[in-house]
């Protein structure tokens, strides 16, 4: 709601004093980094391919992107973590990004869609052996949602793949720049 | 035999806070330890008349040692000279803790010092010498007293909240939310105001800096959670950046404020407030506007294009 507050649940609140603060808070800044990012870069590939014939496909992965960083939303507040002050920078640099891998061509954004859901699920994958390493009780509920979208961003790389990402230009230049840029955006979206 | 153990006691905690001071290897913990080590060497060969003059210094402040063992659960026991440290005794922390908020008693005469706090120790029938555990300058008191005052804010927000879901009161609007914690926060001042500003040039020394900055962003952060903020986006920075900002110069008002219970001070907070609630109102308008302007601009050119 525009300028105003909404009452929160108290069903929201989670026991903050024994979760390990600094772990958590830089996995829930990242990931929720992470999903932002990956909503504007498909809202930039739809805005040139909307209309071809990968658009109802491109727009079925955003869907589930808009569902991942709604319930970072959540977990942000529930866990009281700030969010990273990059936002505004991986707005306009994710939506860049999407349109010019899409202006490329259809395999074109396939192949930055491949790139990015690789280093996304690795990054997950990491994630969930830190947690492990913690203590995989306390954070159940955290484990299983990255989980579930590690499993849907592998999904989603595996969609690109069959859609001949790796067909596109320069595939293995474009796939290793965009995951060096992912790299860096996970480095600096964890600490800043 | 209860004597003797008020004794022990006192030039236990005496000694601790010296061991304690062992760890980091400081000078100043040092001396209290050799001080106390006389006190209890003395103590032991004679038991009798030292029993009894400590025995007045325990009794003058039995609500002091009371609720300390409470918590701890067992009596500690002494094991002698040179034993081993009991583990239900009280921590280096939590003595230094009881000496400082002891300690404020002390401020409004003495101002944020290293004399105040020699005070609050000497209250609590410790030496003197227990202050040379903090800075010469007043740091950690200043820093303890801000962090006091931060935790019964969060108590005082936590139990408004807890009256709100039971539906015993109203949710305040936003506005009288932000102003009336501010002023909680604020008039928590109001006993040490005339030392505050010494404070307040302390806290600004680069080595206080750090502290005083996350004692300040942790608080205004906890105000927005209790007043339900929920944004996920830069409106966290910009809404704690404008709180910070209130918080800041309502303070330095208040340092200059002679009228009756600070009115002028909460006009000024009030109007400030309604100052940041305007701002975000505008900024929805300037948002709506330009997307209306841009919208418009799109459908003339589409015209002139056919």
């Amino acid at each position: 709601p525009a300028g105003g507050v909404s009452l929160r649940r108290c069903s929201t609140r989670v026991s903050l004093e024994d979760v390990n603060r600094p772990v958590i808070d830089r996995i829930i800044r990242v990931d929720h980094a992470g999903e932002y990012g990956a909503n504007r870069i498909y809202a930039g590939q739809m805005a040139v391919l909307g209309r071809s014939s990968v658009g109802p496909v491109i727009q079925q992965m955003w869907n589930q992107e808009k569902d991942h960083l709604k319930k970072f939303n959540e977990l942000m507040v529930a866990y009281r973590v700030r969010p990273t002050v990059l936002l505004p920078f991986w707005n306009v640099a994710g939506f860049v990004l999407g349109a010019g891998s899409a202006l490329l061509g259809k395999k074109g954004a396939m192949a930055c869609t491949v790139a990015v859901e690789e280093s996304i699920s690795d990054h997950y994958n990491s994630q969930i052996r830190t947690l492990m390493e913690e203590d995989p009780e306390k954070y159940k509920e955290l484990l299983e949602v990255i989980k579930q979208f590690r499993d849907d961003e592998r999904e989603h790389h595996d969609i690109g793949l069959e859609h001949d990402a790796e067909a596109a230009p320069a595939y293995s230049v474009l796939k290793t720049a965009i995951q060096l840029g992912c790299k860096a955006a996970i480095y600096l979206s964890e600490r800043i | 035999a209860a004597a003797a153990g008020g004794l022990r006691r006192a030039g236990w905690r005496l000694w601790r806070g010296g061991r304690g001071g062992g760890r980091c290897q400081l000078s100043p913990p040092h001396r209290t330890l050799q001080a106390s080590a006389v006190l209890r060497r003395v103590s032991d060969e004679q038991k009798e008349p030292l029993a009894s003059s400590s025995q007045q210094q325990f009794d003058s402040h039995p609500t002091n040692h009371q609720p300390e063992q409470e918590p701890q659960g067992s009596r500690p026991s002494y094991t002698g000279q040179g034993g081993q440290e009991s583990e239900d005794f009280e921590s280096e922390e939590q003595l230094q803790h009881r000496i400082l908020t002891a300690a404020l008693e002390f401020v409004p005469e003495h101002g944020w010092t290293a004399e105040a706090i020699a005070e609050g120790a000497k209250s609590l029938g410790l030496s003197a010498a227990a202050a040379g555990m903090f800075h010469s300058d007043g740091s950690e008191l200043i820093l303890h007293f801000m962090s006091q005052c931060n935790t019964k804010l969060s108590e005082l927000l936590e139990q408004e909240q807890k009256l709100v879901q039971l539906g015993e009161a109203e949710k305040k609007p936003t506005d009288q939310f932000l102003r009336d914690a501010v002023q909680a926060r604020l008039r928590m001042l109001i006993p040490y105001i005339e030392k505050w500003p010494q404070a307040l040039s302390i806290l600004l020394l680069p080595h206080n800096i750090p502290s005083s900055l996350n004692l300040l962003t942790s608080m205004i952060d906890d105000i927005w959670h209790y007043a339900g903020d929920q944004s996920t986006d830069f409106n966290w920075y910009t809404r704690r950046a404008v709180l910070t900002g209130i918080y800041n110069t309502t303070e330095l008002v208040m340092m200059q404020d002679s009228s009756p219970d600070f009115e002028d001070t909460w006009r000024f907070l009030e109007n400030r407030v309604a100052d940041a609630m305007n701002m975000g109102n505008t900024a929805n308008q300037v948002q709506s506007t330009g997307e209306a302007v841009v919208q418009g601009l799109m459908g003339a050119a589409v015209t002139v294009s056919n």
